[in-house]
């Protein structure tokens, strides 16, 4: 496992990687995991909504794509992590122009257009991450 | 690692993941990285049948039965075996199925998983897979 540029992922980071075109997903899914960072894969917002439900997946990054099938949307999907997961960075990427300049108030730097070298998502990821806070140790409340 | 000596460097074994239970995927896919397999995940069997016919390598299939959409997995598991018969197969359910699987897969997992056997039967029937000659 190695980092494809500069820095590796922290093994504890992870990425939950939202896209219901299978073989993208594979495709950006891998390049992650070989960047070192834990890969959540979902096919849809409903997958999606229910992993980020899970309170003991430590998520960082939602990346997703804007455009799926089903009754939420790549939109929907950010404006409920959005509320729901507030720490959690978000990035969306699109292929409808309108959509993606839509977009760019729901997610830090504005979207990331179709299609995308993994490059581009492994550096706006690590951009992310880089600007954040360094976490609190697990198990110890912050003194009042 | 899981790997087959082929050519010049060690070829990770790949297993296709079909299960539509997100949670559930998550946590075999996990398990079978944790053993040092590619893991390929798919939410149905249209997923499935997309990656089956990509040049994507895959060394198992590894199905749920009971899966939203016209195909399920008994018949993905059928479609595999016709098409890819060097492909290895487990097919699993809650329930047992009603026609032996014995034709067209290579074992049955009940489900709740017991990660520990899943592990077991990967292992055994990657190993006498005909990728290890």
């Amino acid at each position: 496992m190695s980092g494809k540029s500069g820095r590796a992922a922290k093994a504890s980071e992870t990425v939950l990687v939202v896209e219901d075109e299978v073989l993208l997903r594979l495709t950006i899914a891998a390049y992650l995991r070989d960047c070192g960072y834990k890969v959540i894969e979902a096919a849809d917002a409903d997958e999606a909504v229910l992993v980020l439900q899970q309170p003991e997946l430590d998520i960082d990054v939602l990346f997703t794509d804007i455009e799926m099938p089903g009754a939420m949307d790549g939109f929907g999907l950010a404006q409920w992590t959005r509320a729901n997961r507030p720490g959690l960075d978000v990035i969306l990427t699109g292929t409808a122009p309108r959509a993606v300049n839509a977009a760019a108030h729901l997610c830090e730097d504005g979207p990331i257009p179709k299609p995308y070298e993994p490059q581009l998502v492994h550096d706006r990821i690590r951009r992310l991450l880089a600007a954040r806070p360094p976490r609190r140790p697990a198990g110890r409340p912050k003194k009042p | 690692m899981l790997a087959v000596e082929g050519g010049t460097a060690p070829r990770e074994l790949t297993v296709l993941l079909v299960e539509d239970e997100v949670l559930t995927r998550l946590m075999l896919a996990d398990e079978l990285r944790s053993q040092g397999l590619q893991v390929l995940e798919a939410s149905n069997a249209d997923e499935a049948l997309t990656v089956l016919q990509s040049s994507l390598p895959v060394h198992l299939l590894f199905t749920d039965i009971r899966m939203p959409g016209e195909m399920d997995g008994v018949a993905l598991a059928k479609f595999a075996h016709a098409r890819f018969p060097i492909i290895k197969s487990i097919i699993g359910s809650s329930g047992r199925p009603e026609q032996s699987v014995g034709d067209f897969a290579d074992a049955f997992l009940a489900k709740p998983y017991d990660l520990r056997e899943l592990v077991e039967q990967v292992r055994r029937l990657l190993g006498e897979s005909d990728y290890e000659r």
